[in-house]
């Protein structure tokens, strides 16, 4: 029982990069541990939703008040390491001498279930005493740990598949069971994990559960060797991949990233709840325009997510749709282990006599998803590259004779992304990135021309390699002309290529356009800024689109 | 305050210079006298028609580059005179021979810490206190995230790490010459009875120590061990050039681990592409620069090495030291 049992587990993960050793430094902790820590322990690894007690900068504050230390001398150190957390805990070591006391060890339960949320009633000077006392007695080499947990920020290279296998190998049953166990929400307490290591399957147990997602690969050209016949054809719609579940009656909304998210999306839950059937349906949620017939941007599924109970009037200005790919289960069957031809029969009859059986209403925001029909494969890519045409980002392709399985495996989805828009952009702001980049200028603001003038119009962190980081970092240090707080303006000097997935008017921003997902394509050295895009380029791809 | 100028010691773009002494210190580029703190090769430059130095700096740069130089050595405390300027070399517990430079004229002194530490090593002469008008420190880590475990500490760590894989090669890289002796005393204190290897630059350097009367553990030269399979459970210590390189090759199961001050920050353990890090410096932690500067009596300092944003800001607002910033002059 312990944190400190924790904070070892956490060096001793943190340290190692081979999968098989990470697995038997779990299975040992997990034999060797009581059931509560090891759930609140299967609750941190896989970090769902790891709780916030504390923000970064209300622990930076909280420090800098308890010990009289100035904030600035915090300020910069986190430029250094990148996460608040570890500065405190760095710092902490210049306080707490570690002569003459005696420490205690908590339990994890202790901590998460007791002191932590007791936090957040007491008064601020109150919390300090009681954060200071929490600090004070605790091993300094597990003040890492601990700040991380209060930050909510605690993280470590072990994925969901990792613990799955861990645990699987440790009670010897099927991984896909313990899979399936863990998926949705974990909810830690001594019967949840013993729940989760029961040699027994209950199948009532899984059963407001959902199926660990099947998920595409890239499109690997090998695949045009084959028949056209052997593959079913889709769009790629740009909303949120769900698990649509109605079992005994009750509706349940998972995404792929684990969210129950009934509460976003009431009139969803209501139309479902009058099908008679139950059945799990893997689909797509989108916000849509019913006038033109197209998606409308993810940034409004988003708002829609993000708010809960919505009201009538928003459920009418932001409508959504799902669109079911695929039926997992049907009347408590599960179908995954049929092949897709049969599974999509299947969706196809059920889906089509619910419609028949029901309102109007059920239509409206419950469809199929059409299947394409490409006769060979140059008329696939003229599809693909026409995907924008009804606001889809691309295709899947689907092995008609696969089964249902978990994860990414290959041979059996490929998506077939349209390509990127691109345009040319000059660096103009650079700022230090936080974590494992700390310390060094890795979130970079791009520009383009408009009447001889550089404007901001995208930032991006990702697409460039560690050897061309260094270098730029490098640049940026030497080639600073102005500085705000963290960050630097840049001499513009240096062309990248952006690119993105699409292109929308935004009035927030003062280019006035918007783009989802950029990155850096291309660090174009052979351009000069002269030849970078201009604004009039882009809003030429938002017509063209 | 004094202006510029008329500093005894200034900046210059071949380093730093007493113009009154006409000598450099640690010069970057060749100059007619070079005072030299210590052997690192960073502080060294090839060229100079005169280097001056302790007399295990002198021994330990002869070794290293394998020739002869016209090199001159005092030892610690002995003064000596360059056109007026007294001159002593201080022990400046950096590494073996390394050594603080004190200057005085008439009634003022200076003193520039070359690189050094507070902590205990046993392979070179401890750091000595030495009073000051002008300090010139280094600042290499110059944040107070830096806090040094006990070197203790890092070597049963480094032990247990070799024998928690004892179906692998562990090779540890670090500098080769100050830490991997310092390292080698330290881990001799521990119960490890692993064999241990070493680079031949580090070996050298081993009995580069041993002649200089330091006495380091017996570890086996690495060219040795034509066939590399059989080294399993065992330590090696390599210089940090080697990493990634092709010579890893010959070994079957490795894990790295690479030891530095910079690895006690996570994030630069984890860019390092190392395995493990074990944090352990050879230069003073931000507490030790400051109690430095304190018992240093320098009413004067400047910081060069490192981030020193942070501490002359600290100094400013929490003590009375004038804190000075060289003006460059190329």
């Amino acid at each position: 029982m312990s944190l400190k049992k924790f904070s070892e587990l956490f060096i001793d993960l943190d340290s190692c990069n081979s999968t098989n050793k990470k697995i038997g430094i779990l299975q040992n902790y997990f034999s060797s541990n009581e059931a509560l820590e090891n759930s609140w322990t299967i609750y941190l690894l896989t970090g769902k939703n790891n709780k916030r007690f504390i923000s970064g900068r209300s622990l930076k504050t909280l420090f800098s008040e308890i010990y009289e230390y100035p904030l600035w001398l915090i300020d910069s150190c986190y430029l250094k390491v990148g996460d608040s957390a570890e500065v405190i805990s760095l710092l902490l070591r210049n306080m707490i001498t570690g002569e003459n006391i005696k420490y205690q060890d908590v339990s994890l339960d202790e901590l998460l279930n007791k002191s932590f949320p007791k936090l957040s009633i007491l008064k601020e000077d109150d919390k300090k005493l009681r954060v200071k006392e929490i600090w004070e007695n605790i091993p300094i080499e597990n003040l890492l740990v601990l700040n991380k947990i209060l930050t909510g920020t605690f993280r470590v290279g072990v994925s969901i598949g990792l613990i799955t296998k861990s645990i699987a190998k440790l009670i010897n049953l099927d991984e896909a069971i313990i899979s399936h166990r863990l998926m949705g929400d974990f909810i830690p307490s001594e019967e949840s994990y013993k729940l989760l290591i029961d040699k027994n399957i209950n199948p009532s147990e899984l059963n407001y559960k959902p199926y660990p997602f099947l998920l595409a690969n890239t499109f690997e050209k090998k695949i045009i060797d084959k028949s056209i016949n052997d593959f079913q054809f889709e769009w790629k719609w740009d909303g949120i991949r769900i698990q649509l579940i109605k079992r005994s009656g009750k509706v349940s909304i998972w995404t792929r990233g684990q969210d129950l998210i009934n509460k976003s999306f009431p009139e969803l839950v209501e139309e479902i709840s009058s099908i008679k059937d139950d059945f799990v349906i893997d689909g797509e949620l989108l916000v849509w325009d019913f006038k033109q017939n197209l998606p409308l941007n993810f940034s409004l599924l988003q708002k829609r997510i993000n708010r809960k109970a919505p009201s009538r009037s928003i459920q009418k200005s932001l409508p959504i749709i799902c669109i079911a790919y695929d039926l997992l289960e049907i009347n408590g069957e599960d179908q995954r282990d049929s092949n897709l031809e049969i599974r999509r029969n299947n969706l196809e009859k059920n889906l089509y006599s619910w419609l028949n059986e029901s309102k109007e209403e059920l239509s409206n925001i419950f469809k199929i998803s059409d299947l394409i029909y490409p006769r060979n494969w140059e008329e696939v890519e003229t599809f693909k590259n026409n995907s924008r045409d009804n606001g889809t980002e691309g295709l899947v392709i689907k092995n008609k004779k696969s089964i249902y399985t978990p994860g990414r495996k290959k041979g059996i989805w490929w998506k077939y992304k349209v390509d990127p828009m691109q345009l040319d952009a000059v660096l103009i702001y650079a700022k230090g990135g936080s974590g494992i980049r700390a310390g060094l200028y890795t979130d970079y603001s791009f520009a383009l021309w408009k009447d001889g003038e550089l404007i901001k119009f995208a930032s991006a962190y990702s697409g460039l390699n560690n050897t061309e980081i260094k270098e730029l970092d490098r640049w940026i240090r030497q080639n600073t002309i102005d500085r705000f707080g963290p960050v630097r303006s840049v001499r513009p000097e240096m062309v990248f290529e952006i690119s993105f997935e699409n292109i929308q008017i935004s009035k927030r921003h003062k280019s006035g356009i918007a783009v989802r997902f950029p990155r850096i394509t291309k660090w174009r050295k052979d351009k000069l800024i002269k030849d970078a895009d201009t604004l009039e380029n882009a809003q030429k791809l938002m017509l063209n689109k | 305050m004094k202006e510029d100028s008329s500093y005894l010691i200034k900046y210059t773009s071949s380093g730093l210079y007493c113009e009154l002494a006409d000598a450099w210190i640690d010069p970057i580029k060749p100059v007619k006298r070079a005072l030299i703190t210590h052997a690192h090769m960073d502080h060294f430059t090839f060229g100079c028609d005169e280097y001056i130095s302790t007399y295990e700096t002198a021994v330990i740069i002869k070794e290293r580059i394998g020739k002869e130089i016209n090199i001159k050595t005092y030892d610690y405390e002995k003064e000596f005179k360059i056109n007026g300027i007294k001159i002593s070399f201080h022990p400046s517990g950096h590494i073996l021979g390394s050594s603080q430079i004190k200057f005085i004229l008439a009634e003022e002194i200076w003193l520039i810490t070359g690189d050094f530490k507070r902590q205990k090593d046993e392979t070179c002469k401890e750091y000595e206190i030495v009073k000051t008008d002008y300090l010139i420190s280094e600042s290499t880590f110059g944040l107070p995230i830096f806090r040094w475990d006990e070197p203790q500490k890092t070597a049963t760590d480094i032990s247990k790490w070799v024998n928690s894989s004892k179906e692998k090669t562990s090779i540890l890289f670090c500098y080769s010459l100050g830490k991997a002796q310092r390292i080698l005393n330290e881990i001799s204190k521990t119960n490890f009875i692993n064999d241990i290897y070493t680079h031949s630059s580090i070996y050298r350097m081993n009995n580069c120590y041993k002649k200089l009367g330091i006495d380091i553990i017996k570890t086996k030269k690495l060219e040795q061990t034509k066939n590399n399979s059989d080294l399993n459970g065992s330590l090696i210590i390599l210089p940090p050039a080697l990493n990634k390189s092709s010579s890893l090759k010959n070994f079957k199961d490795i894990q790295t681990g690479f030891a530095s001050g910079w690895m006690s920050i996570r994030a630069l353990r984890k860019r390092s592409g190392y395995d493990k890090g074990f944090s352990i410096s050879d230069h003073a932690d931000w507490k030790d620069i400051l109690r430095t500067i304190k018992e240093s009596k320098a009413k004067n300092v400047f910081f060069h090495h490192g981030d020193n944003e942070a501490l002359n800001k600290y100094l400013k607002e929490k003590s009375s030291i004038n804190v000075l910033e060289f003006e460059y002059k190329k």
